[in-house]
């Protein structure tokens, strides 16, 4: 009754268990706190990217009026993009709201009550990213 | 023996010189009050003599029986089996510490870090001036909160990446000097808290406070040596004069 | 070897060393502050770029002429400028820091800083390149 555990040669021996970058995204046994920290890695790395991504599609603007007006009529209208748009919005807003917390508790100013202001927080990126992907969504049909 | 359920416990099993780890799978008659230190002893004794795990007290104070049961960081004695609620639970060594063998860590990188705050193991703050002692006892005493089990540090997901990180555990130890110095100068060790592999290298997970089995709040304890350390102007605290604030 | 004991299992296990603080020419708050800091900035100037670009545009995205529009206006040019030195500080300090979770050395320590700080610069040149260019086209 014997079943094989991926590891690699003697590592636990060495270093233990969850060493490693895996340890950060693994979400078994992870409570709210681990979660939001989870969230707020990726989220990071994942806004990081885009800025990159939209100061190089912004090169588009000194092509030239044509370059820019054909990229938003054959792309960033297209229902994808709008839904990659709530996707950046959503991250945005778990970033944004989660630093506030980071500061917040992070300079000692709430200490006690971080799992309060954590719940409040979720509750509130929530109403943001459901308000802002309808909005999204009916601008979509405007134009 | 009416009241018993089969429970499967799948375990982690190591010994030196393996090149992988394993699990194995014991079935164990689990009662209501059954712990999950009391199955392992259990399989210990009727199916496998050959499993190793730690452990001393049976009652959450003395830190040893620290391990992971269905991915959360408990201590087996005081893990009731039924109330998991799973037909089949998971029991591994804690993570982040070196495995000496099965469910056995090595403690040793652990208590090196602890050791640095040189926190005293009684507490003077809360002792209580002419409450009732026993007969020739002096004085009552009150330990500090940390059972130094190694949970926080097995639950921190920077403590997995960063070797050097000093961790939750010592932190917490270094802010108890703070709050209770004692005549003694807290320059030396808030410069190890604002060392940047201690203090400012959590990210608020707040999953050692959660796993803390003995409420000691590492994180919280964290986030005041910070707003400490941030009232300092972040000047280097050693570089203050001789003597402790508070 | 005076450690040595007759169970040579015991001999394998690496001796423990006491922790000790490293010595820096940083002090390691610093980049924590700074990053709390421009955070806030940053919130409140992502929230401005958000709504002035997609929530008060009829289609949700602004089209050439609107944009060229949107980044003269003398209150948007500072803002959007301001907004790029920050946005582009906080992101790079923030995967420094996630960089530095790895527990590297100090040597490779510095060298990530020195990268990203390359990274930064050549960031703000391509930017403010381009918002000169867009400036002039009005």
């Amino acid at each position: 009754m014997t079943e094989r555990v991926a590891g690699a040669d003697r590592r636990v021996e060495r270093q233990g268990r969850r060493r490693g970058v895996m340890g950060w995204v693994d979400v078994r046994g992870r409570r709210l706190g681990g979660w939001a920290f989870i969230l707020n890695r990726l989220t990071g790395l994942g806004v990081l990217f885009y800025l990159y991504l939209h100061l190089i599609v912004l090169s588009q603007l000194a092509v030239g009026p044509s370059a820019w007006d054909s990229l938003l009529r054959n792309w960033f209208l297209n229902p994808v993009f709008l839904l990659l748009d709530v996707v950046l919005l959503a991250g945005l807003v778990i970033h944004g709201l989660n630093g506030v917390r980071l500061a917040l508790v992070g300079f000692g100013i709430v200490i006690d009550r971080q799992k309060a202001l954590l719940l409040a927080f979720g509750v509130l990126g929530a109403i943001l990213i459901v308000i802002g992907a309808l909005r999204f969504i009916s601008d979509a049909g405007a134009k | 023996m009416s009241d018993t359920t089969s429970v499967t416990f799948r375990v982690h099993r190591y010994k030196q010189g393996d090149e992988d780890p394993h699990h194995d799978r014991f079935a164990v008659e689990v009662g209501p009050r059954t712990t999950v230190l009391d199955a392992l002893t259990a399989i210990r004794r009727t199916q496998d003599p050959t499993l190793t795990l730690r452990h001393s007290c049976f009652h959450a104070s003395c830190g040893t029986c620290g391990m992971k049961v269905n991915d959360h960081e408990v201590l087996a004695c005081v893990t009731n089996v039924r109330e998991l609620g799973t037909d089949e639970v998971r029991v591994e060594p804690l993570d982040n510490a070196p495995v000496v063998s099965d469910l056995v860590v090595d403690m040793g990188p652990f208590y090196a870090r602890f050791d640095v705050a040189e926190r005293p193991l009684v507490r003077e703050s809360e002792l209580v001036p002419g409450s009732h002692t026993a007969a020739g006892v002096p004085q009552s005493m009150r330990y500090e909160d940390c059972i130094e089990c190694g949970i926080c540090v097995s639950a921190c997901p920077i403590a997995g990446t960063d070797p050097a990180y000093l961790g939750p555990a010592a932190l917490a130890a270094i802010d108890r000097v703070r709050q209770e110095p004692r005549g003694v100068d807290v320059g030396p060790i808030m410069r190890l808290a604002d060392d940047p592999h201690a203090a400012w290298r959590c990210h608020l997970a707040f999953e050692c406070t959660e796993a803390c089995p003995s409420n000691v709040d590492p994180a919280g304890h964290i986030m005041q040596l910070r707003r400490s350390l941030f009232a300092r102007g972040w000047r280097r605290p050693s570089a203050e004069p001789q003597g402790a604030r508070r | 070897m005076a450690l040595q004991t007759e169970d040579p299992g015991m001999s394998r296990q690496a001796p423990v060393e006491r922790w000790a603080p490293e010595e820096r020419d940083t002090l390691p708050g610093v980049g924590w502050g700074w990053q709390a800091l421009t955070g806030i900035a940053v919130l409140f100037l992502v929230t401005l770029h958000m709504i002035a670009n997609h929530f008060v545009v009829t289609g949700g995205l602004r089209d050439y002429q609107q944009v060229i529009d949107y980044i003269t206006n003398p209150i948007i040019l500072p803002l959007e400028t301001l907004f790029l030195i920050v946005v582009s500080w906080h992101g790079l300090l923030g995967l420094r820091a996630v960089i530095f979770d790895f527990g590297l050395s100090t040597r490779a320590e510095r060298a990530v800083t020195r990268v990203l700080l390359v990274v930064w610069v050549a960031t703000m040149v391509y930017g403010v390149a381009l918002l000169a260019i867009l400036v002039t086209r009005r």
